[in-house]
């Protein structure tokens, strides 16, 4: 039957809503009511229980302070890269500049997780370089630490950041740069009254998806963290799969989406509100 | 234009700074790239000898090139699926009359805003609970879910380009909305489907977390990989790991040109 040209085309929206609500929805709800299915019946049992154990709620703040740190270093140093490419390269260079950047954000990240490793272990190519400097042994000490974690990290959202940021940077009126400069504007006020405040909104998108991504992220913390001080993402794995206590692996993840959520919440709730605005 | 927002000593500074970013980003890449071909089996310098034999041994490995050929067909079904859902969702939120559109919205983008590890166990959570044991096409519909927003988010902006003008006159000629949608929103998407295409095979194919906890037996290369890398040190996997960065960035970059390529004709 041919729709007239008038027809409402929602039945386009079927099948991806459907797919969603059925592979990701459902899961989540009923992850949901397991984590707070007891065996007297529905409650917080095992959110109380999980706040009982302290290498447990130590997991928990390792991931944020993981995700903390990457953010903060990401979120800083995306600011000069985007700066540089969409402000300093000519135009012609400038999407060269930015693909050479972030190429390797487009590969697995467990090989670049993996790559780090030959570079920091004690007999990786830093130590090995100084050794030969200095005629000694040096222990470097950095691989399966927090610092190697959040250096693994902190370059993903860095290249992410970057992404936004210079999307934003790009989308800025040209003329409206010239125009100011024409009339006197100093390249600082240019950067502090035009540029900044109207990249804020690419930053906000790029430092929000690396503060939930690094506050699950797995890959990172085993390869270069370690195992001995495990984050969220760790114990939630070790538990499904080693222990199989399925409600208490539910708990560890509605708390890791809570707090990456809420974390993460003023700056997604401004993000929405400037792009409203805008 | 150039240097009208930056003063010139800030550009030697910005520049400086990007360089030492770029040389950051691809250290470790080179560093694994060199151990490939290095006939130690520590992986340490000095450099030994020049060898291809870690190469020979991922090829001869089953673990590897069985683990390969999952992926492919994996992630080639994932994207595919990803970019057809994802082009009807896009059209469908830009034309659509409905007021629930933004939350739909939110909906289909939502799997982007969570840890990638949520859908995972939540998806291992729910197979248990219906009794169904893990396997590939659980994963496929878990990798699904996860490149579906990348495919909107790439296909909305596409799509609200189009002059309106166009459909409306295939739909005033008597076409159907599936054979308008087929015959000419999709054409005039073409290279951008094309760049949605890759991009979702990218990511499908180097995801790891979803796989993992929906796989027991056959296993993907991303998984092969892992338990390589966590059982021990072998140097196959500085083979394996050159190839796949090869492999995925010459895709990746090749989706991002072609999206640039793309917007930058777009623009007067």
């Amino acid at each position: 039957m041919a729709a007239s040209p008038q027809g409402n085309p929602w039945p386009t929206l079927v099948p991806a809503v459907l797919l969603v609500a059925l592979v990701f929805l459902v899961p989540i709800g009923n992850m949901l009511r397991l984590s707070l299915s007891t065996e007297t019946g529905i409650g917080l049992g095992n959110y109380i229980a999980f706040f009982g154990k302290a290498h447990q709620t130590d997991a928990l703040l390792r991931s944020l302070q993981l995700a903390g740190l990457a953010t903060l270093i990401s979120g800083l140093l995306a600011w000069p890269l985007a700066y540089f490419v969409a402000f300093c390269v000519p135009v012609r260079l400038r999407l060269l500049c930015l693909l050479v950047l972030i190429a390797p954000f487009w590969t697995s990240f467990t090989i670049r997780a993996f790559s780090w490793q030959l570079v920091l272990s004690d007999n990786g190519v830093i130590a090995w370089t100084m050794a030969q400097l200095t005629g000694g042994q040096v222990a470097l000490g950095v691989l399966y630490t927090m610092s190697a974690s959040v250096l693994g990290l902190a370059l993903f959202g860095a290249m992410l950041t970057t992404l936004t940021l210079f999307g934003a940077m790009s989308a800025i009126d040209r003329k409206l740069v010239e125009a100011a400069a024409s009339l006197g504007a100093q390249p600082w006020s240019l950067a502090r009254d035009i540029i900044i405040p109207l990249a804020l909104p690419g930053w906000a998108v790029g430092v929000t998806l690396t503060f939930i991504f690094s506050g699950g992220d797995y890959a990172v913390p085993t390869l270069l963290g370690g195992g001995l001080k495990p984050v969220l993402a760790q114990l939630m794995l070790s538990t499904v799969k080693g222990t199989y206590d399925l409600p208490t692996a539910a708990t560890m993840a509605v708390l890791l989406v809570l707090v990456v959520l809420l974390a993460g919440a003023p700056i997604l709730v401004y993000t929405l509100l400037r792009q409203r605005a805008g | 234009m150039i240097g009208l927002a930056v003063s010139r000593p800030a550009r030697w500074a910005l520049g400086v700074v990007f360089g030492l970013a770029v040389l950051t980003v691809y250290l470790p890449i080179l560093v694994m790239i060199v151990f490939s071909f290095n006939s130690g089996r520590y992986q340490t310098l000095p450099f030994r000898d020049f060898t291809t034999d870690w190469y020979l041994r991922v090829a001869a490995d089953s673990g590897f090139t069985e683990g390969l050929l999952i992926s492919l067909s994996l992630a080639g079904s994932a994207s595919i699926l990803a970019t057809t859902f994802g082009f009807l969702a896009a059209y469908g939120f830009h034309k659509a009359r409905l007021p629930a559109k933004p939350l739909l919205l939110g909906l289909v983008l939502a799997p982007l805003a969570v840890p990638l590890i949520l859908v995972g166990i939540g998806m291992r959570l729910q197979v248990t609970a219906l009794g169904i044991s893990p396997a590939l096409w659980l994963v496929l519909l878990g990798q699904t879910v996860y490149v579906l927003p990348l495919a909107v988010l790439n296909l909305r902006v596409r799509i609200a380009r189009i002059p309106p003008s166009l459909e409306e006159a295939a739909l005033t000629l008597g076409a159907s909305r599936l054979r308008a949608i087929a015959g000419v929103v999709a054409p005039a998407c073409g290279s951008t489907l094309l760049a949605t295409l890759l991009l979702t095979f990218t990511f499908a194919f180097d995801e790891f977390v979803i796989a993992y906890f929906l796989t027991n037996f056959q296993i993907t290369l991303p998984i092969k990989i892992w338990t390589t890398l966590v059982t021990g040190f072998d140097p196959t996997v500085n083979a394996v790991g050159t190839f796949v960065f090869l492999f995925s960035v010459t895709l990746g970059v090749l989706a991002q040109l072609v999206l640039l390529a793309r917007q930058s004709g777009a623009k007067p």
